[in-house]
This record gives structure tokens, sequence and C-alpha cells, in this order.
């Protein structure tokens, strides 16, 4: 039989909640209602998507697994982009940016049978990779757009002496690319080592047994590694582009910022 | 064929308003006025890192939209009031240029770091090593081995002392005889821009108040803006 967590067991979790709650209000840290609504909301979220999943669960895989990764991608989308929002192409950069990732995710996963075709297999994982490869494409703009601004004066130089924007921008996506993958590679030189990875936790706390669940775990592990790399060349090798103008020309940030709101 | 290398005809960028002014083939422009006043704004539409809200810029006689960007940028090589070095060494630098056209020459190095007084051991110093004066000097270096015919300098003296300002002086009237430069420069010192220039235009708000030959032009000032500017310095 699986094995269920009680409701009971689930309100007791509100001991857990006051723990933070209790500190906060001893040393007036200002944070009780931000602890007590992002308790509510992400036990709420968390039922409707339980909801919705079972749902989807019970949809021929050929309708419930597009509908549920539109939604992600869309979502995931809205999401990234809050940290670019100032550079034209944004948007339409980090959609079919995720739509390439999940369509290059879902062949390997499909074509040499790693995962099935169930919406059980499929919408988590694609949530996994998709989350992964959002927070990096938003880490990646937030990054070059920093870079460009700490390097305006060596771009100009660069440009100035004749450079295309693809030759003076070689510095600042070669920084975008290491920082958005050096900590990628960290997590998976100590995965296991430190946390067991979520996956694999629900997967042997399921029954499980744990080689099987390190396979699964090794396949989304990998995958993630990969997508996030690639989320991270994407936006660095797309997004400079959006720093000039057709005239090879540094476009002012502060006149994007009050184009683009 | 006209002499003019460049022609501007009522050029509108920011606070610039409604400028026109011709620059002479092998001219020593000095451009002066209070900070704020668009000069290096003017700097950048000559080598095209900004272009005009409105108005005419005319390069060697043809619109300067007629032109390969980075072919004009190499021809009308801009030195930048910061060196803004690459951070590698000096010699990485002054190959930057030259190796995006394929142009590197070699046996060019050395009059190169003579024009600019700098000794060949130099060269593979890293550029965080280098004095401000030094900085600057290969700044000025690594635009030159672009081998540009018109130079544009924003204030390269700005940040340095009377010593070094002395020598890098030198190293620009020698080579504005050596290679026939035409240089137009952005100046906030006036005794400089009598010492090097052939030609003054005085900026105030965005407008040439006041321009004609140096030292005349500095020495017997026609308007109240340029006397009182002449006078604070």
């Amino acid at each position: 039989m699986e094995r269920d967590v009680s409701n009971f067991s689930l309100l007791v979790l509100i001991v857990f909640v006051m723990i933070p709650f209790t500190i906060s209000y001893f040393y007036q840290l200002g944070l009780k209602k931000d602890i007590l609504w992002s308790s509510v909301r992400g036990a709420v979220q968390l039922f409707l998507i339980g909801l919705i999943l079972t749902y989807l669960f019970d949809l021929p895989p050929l309708i419930g697994i597009p509908i549920m990764l539109s939604v992600m991608i869309t979502i995931a989308t809205f999401h990234a982009r809050k940290k670019g929002k100032e550079l034209p192409n944004a948007f339409l950069t980090i959609l079919l940016g995720l739509v390439t990732i999940e369509i290059f995710v879902l062949g390997l996963w499909l074509g040499f049978d790693m995962v099935s075709f169930t919406p059980e297999e499929i919408i988590p994982m694609s949530g996994m990779v998709i989350g992964n490869s959002m927070v990096a494409m938003g880490l990646s703009l937030e990054r070059m757009k920093a870079e460009f601004n700490t390097n305006e004066g060596k771009i100009l130089a660069a440009l100035s002496l004749g450079a295309t924007p693809k030759q003076a921008s070689h510095i600042t996506v070669r920084r975008t690319l290491n920082a958005a993958l050096i900590p990628n590679i960290d997590q998976l030189k100590t995965i296991g080592l430190v946390q067991l990875p979520g996956m694999m936790t629900g997967l042997i706390l399921g029954g499980v047994p744990p080689i099987v669940a390190i396979k699964y775990q090794l396949v989304i592990s990998i995958s993630i590694f990969s997508t996030v790399s690639i989320s991270a060349i994407i936006v660095s090798l797309v997004m400079y582009r959006f720093f000039y103008n057709e005239k090879m020309q540094l476009v002012d940030f502060e006149e994007l910022k009050n184009k683009n709101g | 064929m006209s002499n003019h290398v460049f022609e501007l005809s009522e050029v509108n960028k920011r606070v610039l308003q409604n400028i026109n002014l011709t620059v002479n083939q092998g001219g020593r422009v000095m451009v002066f006025g209070p900070s704020g006043s668009g000069k290096s704004t003017l700097l950048h539409l000559f080598n095209r890192l900004e272009d005009p809200d409105s108005g005419e810029i005319k390069y060697q006689g043809q619109p300067i939209e007629d032109y390969n960007i980075p072919k004009l940028r190499k021809d009308v090589g801009l030195v930048l009031q910061q060196p803004y070095l690459f951070s590698e060494t000096v010699i990485d630098n002054l190959k930057y240029g030259p190796k995006m056209f394929n142009e590197w020459d070699e046996a060019f190095v050395d009059e190169l770091l003579d024009y600019v007084n700098l000794p060949k051991a130099y060269l593979d110093k890293p550029v965080e090593d280098l004095s401000g004066g030094e900085k600057q000097r290969v700044s000025l270096a690594r635009t030159l081995a672009n081998k540009p015919k018109v130079l544009l300098l924003d204030e390269p003296t700005s940040a340095l002392d009377d010593q070094n300002i002395e020598s890098i002086e030198e190293d620009l009237l020698k080579l504005m005889d050596a290679w026939q430069l035409t240089i137009i420069m952005v100046t906030h010192n006036l005794k400089q821009a009598m010492r090097l220039g052939t030609k003054g235009i005085y900026l105030e708000s965005g407008k040439i108040v006041e321009t004609g030959k140096l030292p005349n032009l500095i020495e017997h000032p026609q308007t109240d803006s340029l006397k009182n500017f002449t006078a604070n310095q």
C-alpha cells in the first residue's frame, strides 16, 4: 500500500512554521507577516497543483502534457524576464529558449527510453528542468546587465577601435557564461554528498529501491546540468546584441529603461 | 575635391544645438568650454559612437553613413578621457585594433613605442602595473596602432601631472608632423590648446559661441562668455 501523510500530521507542520514565527516575534525581525503569508500561500499553491495534476494525469498524455508544459513555460518566461525588463526581446528570447530546451530534453528522454511519455513522469521532470533553466536565464540576464554596466568604458573603447558588437562583447559574454556555469558545475560535484537530491529522496520515500532512484536522479541531474548551460548560452549569445543598435552603437541603459518601462 | 575632412551642418544631438563646422585636412582643432557643453558628445559623433538626432555629417566629402562603421572608426581614432585598457598586457592592447583588421605589423611596434615614449620592456607588462601616465600612453598607442588618419582626443591629459602633460604634448606634436594627422582635441586647458592647436572652437551649453585661429581666439576673445571663460583659467 502507498504511504500517505495523515491530515493530523500535516497540521503538526504548523509547529514548524511557528518556530521562525516566534523567532521573528522575539527579535522583532518584522518578518511575521511574511512567514505566515508564505507558509499559507505555499501550502495552498501546492494543494492546487496537486488537484490540477490529478486532473491532468487523468487526461490522455497528448492533451495533458502539452497543456501543463505550456503553462509552466509561460509562467517561467514571465518570471525570468523580470530580470531584464528594459531589454528588448527578452521575453521572446526566454520563451523560445525554454521551448527549445524542453524539446531538447523530451527528445533525449523519449528517444533513449529514459522516461515514459506519461504525465506522471514528464510533468515533474520537465518542471525541474524548466524551473532551473528559468533561474539560470534570469541570473544570466542580471549578470549581463551588470557586466555591461561596469565595462561600459572598455566596450566603448573597443567599439571606437573598430570592434563589432560581437568582438566588443567578447569578455562580457565570457564572464556571464562563467558566472552562470560555475555554480552549476559545483552543484554537480557535490551531488549526493551534502544533500540527497529532491527527486531521489521522493522516490526512496515512495518505496523505490535506492539504485533505481539514483538512475532517475542521474537522468534528471544531467538533464538539468545540460539545460542550465544551454540556458546561459542562449541568453548570453542572443541578448548581448540588444545592448547595441544597428549602427554598432551602445544603447543608453537609461534611455532603454524609460522606453520599456 | 574639398580640403575638408569633416563637415557638420545643423547637427543636433542631446545638448548640442545647430552645430556647423568644418575640419580641414591636417588641421589641429581644439574644442574647449565649460563641462556639460557637449564636447565629448561632439567627439563621439566623429567616430560614430553616437549619431546626430538631426543634421548632416560628411567625412571626406561623403555622408558619414556611407562608410563601413568599423573601418571609419579605425580611420577616425578616438582616445577616451579614461584609458579603459583591456585587462591583459600592453602588447595585447596594442594588437587589439590591428588584429581585427588583420593588419598587425610586428615591425611597427618599435615606432609606436617610440612615439608614446614607452620602453620596449613594457610590452609584456600587465596593464594593472602601469601608472596613470603610462596607461594614458598605452591608450594613445592603442589608437595609433590602427594607423588613423584623424585622431580624436578627449582630454587625454586631464588626469596627469605637469611633467606627463608636457611629455605627451611633445609626443603629439611629433606625431602630427610625422603622420600629417588631423587632430580634434577636447581640452579644458587653454594653454594646451594654444600650444597644440591651429583652430579653436569654444562651446557653451551645446552651442558654438566663438571659433577662430589659435592663439588669436584665446588671446583676443570677442564674446563676453569666452572672455569670462579665459579670465577664469
